[in-house]
């Protein structure tokens, strides 16, 4: 179109800016969503400010500001054994659970097992149930093997049941890098190990660090297993500590339990940013196949 | 040493789904053999058997002298070019064309110096740091192709390797890969669908359908001979034309009728054994359908039709007309003028007639077969006498570093 005409229908203002109209059902979705997102924020803004409030309670009230908490727990050897304990169990569960999904997930994906759609259904299933079911004759075997109060073997438990979503998981990963390469590799001469080492592994990296993060931050966060699997306060992970500040501390010291979650949030906060990068296609195949 | 390929009897069958029936083909050594034929024919299948990434369900395939049926892919020493490329997404060009190399345990150096001289080849040496999602269509063609190359394999396998270019790159790759083979001459088994690609590359073309060999020839051959009706509609474009016709002999002399017309049988032509009166179909190229303005003194019969649709390609028109109740295409030459609707004569010359059994679809007709196949024929001896020097020592090289007899201990 040439300017003339461009700027003759300007002037006969042909060009209509549409007005908005809000919708009923738009407004009601989006009134819904703020309660929604206010339910999540407010205890969130509530740990923020009572963290460095001189004098805080339960309320959400502007802070009268102090870092006088965050010396206090930090000072505390229960808080920094708490934090060592979570990651010894948290790293121990991850390393287990990623290295066996990984080798669960690979011949699932690649390879011609009997009932194989099954026994994905099965692990599926199995990824749903809730682990609270499962948490007395767990204790009753634990007691039996005289594994209780260890972190290790309270790992081997979280390995255990977080390991059905991570198999799943991985095994997406893997079914997305092509079949063709692997072929490719063995016509190329490659063997076995080589294949899995030079050509699967790096590119299923992405999935092995979206499940290990995902199954770390998951640990992490775990309470009712390692609550009822461990007893020295020494062995008590952050999630038990934090329930440990609310009833055995007698006065609640609101202050010191905001901090404690604060920085007890903050690995996983870490990890999420990092997860959502791979999440969001960092890695792709292009030039792999077309 | 080069080798030749066998398929012997050679059947794949995918639970009640048979892919591949009862194959028996030979690539000659040195030969560049296209496999066509339309999608879901057992081509890729074939070639996938040879690769040892599928096993044949019965029979024997044989590379050279040695029974590979049993043999993983990374012991066939061959090589080969997907269609999708299948490059490594995380590893450079370098390592992309180094790869099969490596994992054959060649020295640092000696692969250097190959990916050197295999990316000079194919034009890719400014391209050696870059990725393959860095790089164009044509450019990952090529490190594909680099990949196989550089192996110096007894067997090419190239499974539809130019379908994902756009039309102008794959005219030039094609005539590239021809140029590759006529310098290298390793033996090529190159399966596509597109019959443009078999004509022009291969020695011999094996055509299949419906997992079953329908014929194999030289390109001409095949063109000037088809086998079956199957053969003679696939190969050339447009299709051949197929119109019902009547063979009726009188006194000993065979006539055949179609089109409203009646032409004897022409002198060069020798009707096989079991040939009856009756049924039969009439397969007419279009371009021995002429426009009888222009048709040659040999186009002596001639048919009048109506235009239906005129497509004009620029340097010739295609023009579908019907004729006697029957739609035929014919090739036209440029700004003819016909139009549709209008009533043309279309000659042809009886010499260039195909004849097919109406039920089994088998050609009925021998005809002598044109001058091109001959050259083309002797060509392909020529070379296959040849000493395959320089060719030779690589592929000694081939031999030497051992990979025929590790695949023994395997298999």
């Amino acid at each position: 179109m040439s300017a003339v005409s461009a700027r003759r229908l300007a002037d006969k203002e042909l060009i209509v800016v549409p007005y908005r109209r809000v919708s009923v059902s738009a407004l009601a979705t989006n009134v819904v969503l703020i309660l929604l997102g206010c339910f999540f924020l407010l205890p969130l803004l509530w740990m923020v400010f009572a963290s460095v409030d001189a004098n805080p309670d339960w309320a959400i009230k502007i802070p009268t500001p102090t870092l006088a908490n965050f010396a206090d727990v930090i000072g505390r050897a229960d808080a920094l054994s708490s934090f060592r304990s979570s990651l010894i169990l948290a790293g121990t569960t991850t390393v287990l659970t990623t290295l066996l999904a990984l080798l669960a997930a690979y011949p699932l994906s690649r390879m011609h097992i009997p009932f194989r759609r099954s026994f994905m259904l099965v692990i599926l299933f199995a990824s749903g149930l809730p682990v609270s079911m499962l948490v007395v004759p767990v204790y009753q075997m634990y007691v039996y093997l005289g594994w209780l109060d260890s972190l290790y073997t309270t790992a081997l438990f979280l390995a255990a049941s977080s390991l059905p979503f991570a198999i799943w998981l991985m095994k997406n990963f893997i079914d997305a890098v092509p079949l063709e390469l692997e072929h490719a590799a063995a016509i190329d001469g490659a063997s076995t190990f080589r294949i899995l080492r030079q050509v699967v592994l790096p590119l299923t990296v992405p999935g092995i660090a979206v499940t290990a993060i995902y199954t770390f931050i998951n640990a992490w966060g775990a309470f009712i297993i390692p609550f009822v699997l461990t007893y020295s306060p020494e062995n008590q992970p952050g999630p038990v500590e934090i329930y440990n500040f609310m009833g055995s501390h007698g006065l609640f010291k609101f202050g010191d339990l905001a901090v404690f979650s604060l920085l007890f949030s903050l690995p996983v906060i870490v990890l999420y940013l990092f997860m959502s990068r791979y999440f969001s296609g960092a890695f792709n195949f292009g030039g792999a196949v077309k | 040493m080069l080798s030749e390929v066998r398929f012997e009897g050679v059947h794949k069958i995918f639970g009640a789904e048979t892919a591949v029936e009862d194959l028996n083909l030979t690539v000659n050594a040195g030969e560049f053999l296209v496999l066509v034929g339309p999608s879901g024919c057992g081509k890729t299948t074939t070639l996938r058997m040879l690769a040892g990434l599928e096993r044949p369900s019965y029979g024997r395939i044989l590379i050279g002298d040695r029974l590979v049926n049993n043999v993983s892919p990374r012991f066939r020493d061959v090589a080969m070019v997907f269609q999708s490329y299948a490059l490594y997404p995380h590893m450079n060009v370098y390592d992309n064309l180094a790869f099969g190399m490596r994992a054959r345990g060649a020295a640092g150096s000696v692969v250097a110096e190959r990916v050197k001289e295999t990316a000079d080849v194919l034009g890719l040496g400014h391209l050696l740091k870059r990725r393959p999602s860095e790089l164009s269509g044509g450019q990952r063609q090529r490190v594909a192709l680099g990949r196989a190359l550089i192996r110096q394999p007894q067997v090419f396998l190239m499974d539809e390797p130019l379908s994902n270019l756009d039309a102008g790159l794959r005219v030039q790759m094609r005539a590239e890969l021809s140029r590759l083979h006529e310098r290298f001459r390793v033996t090529t088994l190159y399966v596509t669908h597109d019959q443009v690609e078999a004509m022009t590359m291969g020695d011999r073309i094996a055509v299949m359908n419906l997992g079953r060999l329908q014929q194999v020839d030289a390109p001409e051959t095949l063109y000037d001979n088809p086998a079956n009706i199957f053969v003679a509609g696939f190969i050339g474009s447009p299709r051949m034309n197929f119109v019902p016709g009547r063979l009726t002999t009188t006194q000993g002399k065979t006539a055949i009728e179609f089109l409203g017309v009646k032409t004897p049988i022409s002198a060069g032509s020798q009707l096989t054994g079991e040939t009856t009166d009756g049924e039969v179909t009439v397969g007419l190229r279009p371009e021995d359908l002429m426009w009888g303005r222009v048709a040659s003194p040999d186009s002596r019969l001639t048919v009048s039709a109506e235009v239906d649709v005129v497509e004009p390609m620029g340097h010739e028109a295609y023009v579908t007309a019907v004729c006697a109740g029957e739609t035929v295409t014919s090739r036209f030459p440029p700004r003819s003028g016909v139009r549709t609707r209008e009533r043309v004569e279309l000659a042809l010359n009886p010499a260039r007639l195909h004849l097919f059994d109406a039920r089994s679809g088998r050609t009925i007709l021998q005809r002598p077969v044109a001058g091109g196949a001959d050259v083309r024929r002797t060509v392909r001896e020529a070379r296959k006498e040849e000493p395959a020097e320089g060719r030779s020592d690589l592929q000694r090289q081939t031999g030497a570093r051992g990979a025929p007899s590790r695949a023994e201990e395997i298999s």
